[in-house]
């Protein structure tokens, strides 16, 4: 019974934060308004509604709510899931160094096309998956990839590629190149636009949903490679799935919103002092809750300056005192 | 019908001529412990790791009710053989329940959970080594000797015919270690469970044989075996000597009218020791 209250409870917590960010913004909006905005447009009742309302909703609060909830969920659940299969508390989504080479991606498709959006989501997708392909040939010794060479390939790539990102910022156009590509590191979801959900959707649908399968292996995994394998675990097949789904989630998210931190590391910290360490339900919650902060977050950047503040800033400055009490109140949770 | 059979087994790990173990050959029935003794790094591990199927032999061949575990696939040899480690790194704490329910992934899907069945066998697998009251509680705040039991449990909930034990009373305290013997003992003799394990105590041997248990002890030296048998013949303080170079006193006292103590007692180091091995070496 309490098990179908938290899932339930995890099924609307994010659509609430969704709806929320409707009305908030520059343009505050009633409840009744939205109500009928929305009702509108979905069963197709004229309600005279000004255009601007309906832009306002649909076209821009909308696709970005459900993007924020999207990437936060994503970087989240990619976290969590690398935390158990690398046994180390400490591993974010970024851990492949699926981040930096997104971030070096995007500069250099800054550089060479002058920011044109697509040229942006595709060379951070395509150089954050070579990133985590680069860290799992260097990891690949012998016949096998243990853990640590692993990690150890991650770290090595990822700070190739922060030197890379160094490079890109150098050689850039000072007064409209380096402007945009240092807003796009620190992480934004302002442009969101619905076929930007649609094209990132796929991998991070993809990575999502089998992270969601597999979560119980991910328990196993998480008791080291030879524990695993006597306990009768396919170690290459089921790591590969997980490597992969996480980095798919994780590349698909940072490609759309730059990169935002902090989400895939404390975000599972978080729903383990909630729930506890079991994936079935850590999983879950981390999507869950990784949706409903990074939303929350963008609402509070739309409105507390006149521009925005970017994404990355907001999530260590709001998430950090929130954990630190959280780990107050619930003395850590069984570390 | 032996449970487990090794035959003219040879390993040496990849890029290294140099072998860790040859021509290796025993036999262990059902019901039935062996017990493979040796110095630190002789090998033993890594022959427990073979059994497994961690690492495969060069020469030989292992199986296990009559089946050649190189042509299993890791899913297949956990229905066959279970494994305690000799030390569980434990990261997250998880609940004991949830730990014990782990050895059923081997009956469990890639894309599924265990069910409500395999929930009710990592409960009788806590209830085998009386820890059923702990299954709520975080396996991280366990003791050392309560966080054995718990693998041993883990191990019992993969129903298998075999289980591969790598020194599991390793770093446990005078009370656990018995504990964990009893249990030994007790799931042996009402499971039929066949055991294979690496120790460090001789004196583990004789217990397991007063207890009425078939014990056989391999004695691991120099990549081969110097000796198999049951620890009255094979447990002497020649062999001590050859093993570990420390000589010993064999001390027996009657405990009742049918059964006899007998311990192993280390007196001192060889002298020469190093020198010795150096012209083993040069041989």
């Amino acid at each position: 019974m309490r098990k179908r209250i938290i899932y339930i409870l995890l099924i609307i917590a994010p659509l609430l934060c969704v709806f929320a960010s409707l009305f908030i913004g520059r343009y505050p909006l009633s409840l009744p308004l939205v109500i009928k905005t929305l009702w509108g447009q979905i069963a197709l009742v004229n309600y005279d509604i000004p255009d601007m309302y309906q832009t306002l909703v649909w076209d821009i609060r909308m696709p970005r709510a459900i993007l924020g909830a999207a990437v936060g969920g994503c970087l989240a659940v990619s976290g969590a899931s690398f935390q158990g299969l690398f046994r180390n508390p400490l591993v974010s989504s970024g851990i492949l160094g699926v981040s930096s080479g997104a971030g070096f991606g995007a500069a250099l498709a800054i550089i060479l096309f002058h920011g044109n959006t697509s040229a942006v989501y595709i060379f951070a997708f395509a150089f954050a998956m070579l990133a985590v392909l680069l860290s799992y040939l260097i990891g690949r010794v012998y016949n096998t990839t243990p853990t640590i060479t692993l990690v150890l390939g991650g770290v090595v790539v990822s700070s190739i590629f922060s030197a890379l990102i160094s490079f890109a910022k150098y050689v850039a156009d000072p007064y409209q190149q380096l402007p945009t590509i240092v807003f796009w590191l620190m992480g934004s979801l302002a442009t969101a636009r619905y076929h930007d959900i649609l094209m990132a959707g796929i991998p991070m649908g993809i990575g999502i949903a089998g992270l969601i399968a597999i979560r119980w292996r991910i328990n196993v995994l998480s008791m080291g490679d030879r524990e695993a394998h006597s306990l009768g675990v396919n170690l290459a097949v089921d790591k590969g799935i997980v490597i992969i789904c996480a980095s798919l989630a994780t590349a698909g998210a940072v490609c759309v919103s730059g990169i935002i931190g902090w989400v895939g590391l404390v975000i599972p910290h978080i729903c383990r002092m909630i729930v506890g360490n079991d994936n079935r339900v850590l999983i879950p919650a981390s999507l869950s809750l990784g949706a409903c902060f990074l939303v929350l977050v963008d609402n509070v950047g739309r409105i507390i300056t006149g521009s925005e503040m970017p994404l990355g800033i907001l999530t260590a400055l709001i998430g950090g005192p929130f954990f630190v009490w959280l780990l107050k109140k619930t003395k850590g949770g069984g570390w | 019908m032996s449970v487990l059979q090794v035959a003219n087994a040879s390993f040496s790990y990849e890029r290294q001529s140099e072998k860790i173990f040859e021509d290796i050959s025993f036999e262990v029935g059902q019901g039935e412990i062996f017990c493979l003794l040796g110095p630190n790094g002789c090998g033993k591990s890594t022959l427990l790791d073979n059994i497994l199927g961690v690492n495969h032999l060069q020469q030989g061949e292992i199986r296990v009710m009559g089946r050649d575990t190189r042509t299993l696939k890791a899913g297949q040899i956990a229905r066959y053989i279970a494994y305690v480690p000799q030390s569980h790194e434990r990261t997250f704490p998880y609940q004991v329940i949830d730990i014990v329910k782990m050895g059923r992934a081997a009956y469990t899907g890639r894309f599924s959970s265990p069910s409500a069945k395999d929930k009710e066998i990592a409960k009788e697998a806590l209830d085998l080594v009386g820890l059923r009251h702990l299954r709520h509680r975080p396996y991280t705040q366990l003791s050392g000797g309560e966080g054995q039991l718990v693998m041993i449990a883990r191990a019992l909930a993969q129903k298998t015919p075999v289980i591969v034990m790598d020194e599991p009373t390793a770093h446990l305290d005078f009370k656990h270690e018995m504990v964990v013997m009893e249990t030994i003992v007790k799931l042996v003799k009402t499971t039929d469970l066949t055991v294979v394990m690496a120790t460090h105590f001789p004196n583990h041997t004789f217990y397991l044989e007063n207890n009425g248990i078939k014990t056989t002890v391999a004695l691991m030296h120099n990549k081969h075996f110097l000796e198999v048998g049951n620890p009255t013949k094979v447990l002497n303080e020649h062999n001590m000597r050859t093993l570990y170079n420390v000589n010993t006193k064999l001390m027996t006292c009657p405990l009742d009218t049918s059964t006899v103590l007998k311990q192993l007692v280390p007196v001192s180091t060889l002298n020469g020791t190093k020198e010795e091995e150096r012209n083993a070496y040069v041989r």
